[in-house]
């Protein structure tokens, strides 16, 4: 006889497998990885770790003691600690733990380093504030040449490399480190693959005061980080999204490049509005870029566009020297000169496989409609007729030309369903232009289409008519099958 | 009819829609119409048989009360209807909840073996025919299981008996379903033998004094006795976090029992390593607390854990012999001499993990220390929210107890848990923190891995048990800012880590950091203490450090009402229903 899940209703006696105690030391790190599925039937359930002793971070933000953290499926982070840990660790988890013989070996130490050299600006454009002396450029990093009439924000750090080099993470650990540390920075990211607070396919960015979910699979920048109707255990984050509607930037450069600007100068305008933000500045992710001439372009019109004053490569010297080419003898908005450093890429960066990107966007497109173990989500689901609604679709790559319009008006089918539209914080008469570009409200999914009777079943967060938002078919994320399966 | 018989069907599955919670007016209610409607009573029995397999774990609880009190208050029809699918109900259910819902089913089991209580039938609720082949499915499933276990049960179940003084046809649920209850809830089902003594008290909110409910809710003067004894204290003394003080002697009487238990269980399997270490743990704890004098917040906590320990015996016993070992149950409950404890009831008690979590809001809002530990997560772990390590949490004691020693031995302003310091390290060496500490932190864990530490602390150490000396050589080494602002003494091992003090010389000469790889590899261990003791001590809720100013201390008041509120706020919440907001369009903070 046998019972699925039976066996765990003794925990008195928690078998070696079960249950383990992972002791850290200074600068080790415990990686690990939740697998996707597993044989045992409880399916839902991810691994879960608790702080025994000790001290140990997920992307910079720590976790309490003696709290269960549980981590669902498919997330592949990892925990580490300054100043040794020690862990229990319970679950469906592959592991293995990072041993260093000093701190100096661990790759951490350099991102740590960074923090602390942020922090010096952030003090000193503090410190500029408070003397409101326009004439002295006091930024470290920066020249005391051609100050504007304001005094310089805090460091705007543009984080760069090639596929798979830890970008992002350095990004959230950067970010959590300013957060842990009393600061509000900006975080803005314009890879359109994976999505910050918001689903794959769009460029955005949020101010990250509050602490973040270390359970979360993005460690908190998940689209799972944004407000609901009800309460949250852990504070949301209030992102300002625009719709590319591309998996890679190169798809679509013109409009990438008008989405950047206009994140861009959201950032700045934030930036010289609110004195918290003005000092902690911004931390900027990137797609994966190569040398190349088209990616060096991109990059560089992001670094502008932002107003960056720092820019950190990881991993590639290569592409350090020739953005340094590109950008050394530019200056920024506020007049500073650029400074250019190379981190040290973790040896630790785990491949994500398709498979594992594929499980990300549609978790995420899932925890966008229904919300997590946590926080439970109750989308709703209205049928329209066809007319009712006002639905663009993106060109077609193939007939990609010049002065192609933004957008076409899109004709509804049977292949719309399953795909993830944007919903745009516009009017359904104003010209295509406008519309693309417009922020995002957020996303609807098309349950379901019905040709004969001219009806859609849509799937929306809110309640309410939708017919008085344009909404954008784009190309990504691509459609989700079993999202009401 | 038939038309009709899927309306009432069909209404009644809407009206177990919304039964989320352990609400013994719905449930009432439920039963109610559940009689009203007997004429259609198969299509109900399938409404609920097919709810039950459907509903998500959280809820099935509450719909096992539903079939429990109807089977027990209209048993004509309805053991008829549900009796052969009773099986397939009832392990359908088992298959898919946590261990603490596990639980409250094998409570719920053994009562229907027996009479309804004050019936006049004799006859058990459900037959004994029908009941039987889950008892043996599940008994098979343990025994497959835990072989290995089984001949420590009989050793242990006799200690548990020796012990216990209610009658042995008491029954199973939890007499104080009102005790720890928040005044404005509506009151949980807690097994209809539990909750009939409560109706004679209350009237019924239905239909008060006219149905047979009623009547038959009037409880027997025996299980009154039983479920209310004379000894128990009021209703407040249950909740943990208002209770005034604890008795030192009732603890260490508690766990010198779990002692006892312990050893029993040990003694059946002398090679096992956990029992053995869990065995040394409470044997230091024992002496500890005999050596000790410690103050009442602390005490409440070890407690809470030594209780917590308790309730995991429990089950042991308790449910493989699903038909004998009765009085085993009622072990954890208050009023009890076995053991006087306030938390697990709780825990144990609700179905749904929100009112717990709620409570833990309240726990920590009392900013008692460790208070992450007494709470359970918001959701149940994966592997059941009982398991010994997540309720016990070893390493949760060890915390606790490592602050009780720091705070006797240092003038360590609070009581809150500051991190533990990490293998503190002396000069190259590492050396383990206060003694107290070190032995029982060690004897809790498994034998932790050290694969290139260099030598044993022993020799090169100072004597660890002084913070103070310890942060004076640091001053000394210069190490430590002598100034250093607010820092708490046990913060002084930290910046000491392995390798410092031979990249002691290069902070010196390269204190400022530049932005270039260079400046970026340099280990400065004296900024390690930043991101840590100079935030001030972490919220046991969610990690963030608040600095002990008077500001700090008023954001973190603040902070952590924010937590209770959030807690609060999303149990209503998840009844409500709740959906995603659109995003705004601008960059607001």
């Amino acid at each position: 006889m046998s019972i699925p899940g039976l066996g765990q209703i003794a925990p008195q006696q928690p078998t070696p497998s079960t249950t383990r105690t992972i002791t850290l030391r200074p600068f080790w790190e415990w990686r690990f990885q939740v697998p996707r599925s597993s044989s045992t039937t409880n399916a839902a359930a991810g691994a879960t770790v608790r702080l025994i002793s000790g001290t140990a971070e997920r992307d910079g933000t720590e976790l309490a003691l003696n709290r269960a953290y549980t981590f669902p499926r498919n997330t592949q982070s990892k925990l580490l600690t300054y100043t040794g840990a020690t862990l229990e660790v319970s679950g469906d988890v592959v592991d293995r733990v990072a041993q260093y013989a000093a701190p100096e070996d661990s790759p951490q130490l350099m991102v740590l380093n960074l923090h602390f050299a942020l922090q010096e600006l952030r003090a000193a454009a503090s410190k500029n504030r408070s003397q409101n002396n326009h004439l002295d450029d006091n930024n470290g990093a920066g020249a005391a040449v051609g100050s504007s009439s304001m005094p310089a924000p805090g460091p705007r750090v543009m984080i760069c490399g090639e596929k798979s080099s830890g970008k992002t993470s350095v990004v959230r650990t950067l970010a959590a480190l300013a957060t842990r540390a009393g600061g509000q920075p900006l975080v803005a990211s314009v890879d359109p693959s994976e999505g910050l607070l918001a689903l794959p396919g769009t460029v955005s960015a949020a101010l990250f005061g509050t602490v973040m979910d270390v359970e979360d699979p993005a460690g908190g920048f998940g689209v799972n980080g944004t407000p609901s109707s009800g309460p949250s255990a852990v504070p949301v984050k209030l992102p300002m999204v625009y719709y590319l509607g591309r998996e890679r930037a190169e798809e679509d450069v013109p409009l990438w490049k008008d989405l950047v600007s206009k994140l861009g100068s959201s950032v700045r305008a934030k930036l010289a509005a609110d004195e918290m933000v003005r000092e902690t500045g911004l931390v900027l992710d990137t797609p994966a870029m190569t040398v190349a001439k088209a990616d060096m372009e991109n990059l560089v019109h992001a670094a502008t566009k932002f107003a960056v004053n720092i820019v950190i490569v990881i991993g590639s010297a290569k592409l350090h020297n020739e953005l340094q080419r590109r950008l050394g003898n530019e200056r920024t908005a506020h007049g500073e000169a650029i400074t250019f450093t190379l981190l040290d890429k973790s040896e630790g960066v785990a491949e994500r496989d398709k498979e594992f990107m594929k499980f990300a966007r549609e978790a995420a497109i899932k925890e966008y409609f229904f919300g997590d173990a946590k926080r439970t989500l109750s989308p709703f689901t209205q049928s329209v007729g066809f007319d009712d609604v006002a639905i663009y679709k993106i060109p077609d790559d193939s007939d990609f030309y010049d002065n192609q319009p933004a957008l076409e008006a899109a004709e509804v089918s049977a292949e719309m369903s399953h795909w993830t539209l944007a919903v745009m914080n516009a009017s359904v008469n104003d010209p295509p232009d406008t519309i693309r570009q417009a922020p995002v409200m957020g996303f609807v999914a098309i349950a379901d289409v019905d040709e004969d009777r001219r009806r859609l079943k849509i799937l929306s967060p809110v309640s309410g008519r939708l017919g008085n938002r344009p909404m954008v078919w784009g190309r990504w994320p691509e459609p989700y099958i079993n999202l009401l399966g | 009819m038939a038309d009709n018989a899927a309306d009432v069907a069909e209404d009644y599955r809407q009206a177990l829609e919304d039964l989320t919670v352990n609400s013994r007016i719905e449930i009432a209610t439920l039963t109610n119409i559940a009689r009203e409607n007997a004429n259609h009573g198969f299509a109900i029995a399938e409404t609920l048989a097919n709810h039950i397999k459907k509903v998500p774990p959280s809820r099935t609880l509450p719909a096992l009360y539903v079939l429990d009190s109807i089977v027990k208050n209209v048993p004509t029809p309805y053991v008829l209807y549900f009796g052969p699918k009773l099986y397939s109900i009832f392990m359908g259910a088992y298959t898919k909840v946590d261990n603490a819902t596990r639980r409250k089913m094998d409570e719920m089991l053994k009562t229907w073996k027996e009479p309804v209580p004050g019936s006049i039938s004799t006859k058990p609720v459900f037959p004994l025919e029908q009941v039987r082949p889950i008892e043996n499915a599940l008994m098979a499933a343990r025994n497959a299981a835990f072989a290995a276990q089984q001949s420590s049960y009989q050793g242990q179940q006799q200690l548990m008996r020796g012990r216990q003084p209610v009658p042995s046809r008491e029954t199973p649920t939890p007499p104080t379903a009102r005790a720890y209850q928040p005044p404005p809830q509506q009151l949980p089902y807690s097994g209809t033998n539990g909750y009939r003594p409560d109706a004679a008290q209350q009237p019924y909110p239905t239909h008060p004094g006219s149905t047979p409910i009623h009547h038959r809710a009037t409880p027997q003067p025996a299980p009154v006795a039983g479920l209310y004894p004379p000894s128990q204290q009021p209703a407040g003394q249950v909740y943990g976090a208002s209770q005034p003080g604890i008795s030192i002697d009732k603890l260490k009487d508690d766990i010198q029992q779990l002692i006892v238990a312990e050893k029993a269980e040990f003694a059946q399997d002398p090679l096992d390593t956990s029992k053995q270490t869990r065995l040394k743990a409470l044997l230091d704890l024992q002496m500890f607390i005999q050596s000790q004098d410690m103050p009442q917040d602390q005490l409440m906590a070890i407690r809470d854990r030594v209780a917590a320990l308790a309730v995991n015996i429990r089950p042991q016993p308790a449910v493989p012999a699903a038909g004998a070992g009765v009085a085993a149950p009622s072990a954890a409950f208050p009023g009890v001499p076995y053991m006087n404890t306030p938390t697990p009831p709780v825990v144990s008690q609700q179905p749904t993990p929100v009112p717990s979590a709620a409570a833990a809001a309240v726990v920590a809002a009392l900013a008692r220390p460790s208070s992450a530990a007494a709470a359970p997560p918001p959701l149940p772990a994966p592997g059941g929210g009982v398991s010994i390590d997540s309720i016990f949490g070893q390493g949760a004691l060890a915390t606790l107890l490592s602050g009780a020693a720091r705070k006797s031995a240092t003038p360590q302003p609070t009581a809150t848990p500051a991190p533990q310091p990490p293998p503190a390290a002396a000069p190259a060496v590492p050396a383990l923190g206060p003694a107290a500490t070190a032995a029982i932190a060690a004897a809790l864990r498994s034998p932790p891995q050290r694969p290139v530490e260099p030598a044993r602390p022993a020799s090169a150490a100072p004597p660890p048990s002084d913070p103070s000396a310890l942060l004076a050589m640091l001053r000394q080494s210069g190490l430590l800012k002598s100034g250093s602002t607010g820092t708490p003494p046990s913060a002084a091992p930290l910046p000491a880590t392995l390798g410092a003090f031979q990249s002691l010389a290069g902070v010196g000469a390269d204190r400022s950091l530049q932005l270039n790889p260079a400046s970026l590899k340099i280990f400065r261990p004296h900024l390690i203490a930043k991101l840590h003791e100079e935030l001030g001590p972490p919220c046991s809720q969610c990690g963030r450090r608040f600095k002990t100013d008077d500001e700090s201390r008023r954001k973190k008041t603040a902070h952590m009402d924010w937590h209770f509120r959030v807690h609060q706020r999303m149990t209503e919440a998840e009844r409500r229903g709740q959906h995603r907001s659109w995003f705004v369009d601008e960059l607001v903070s």
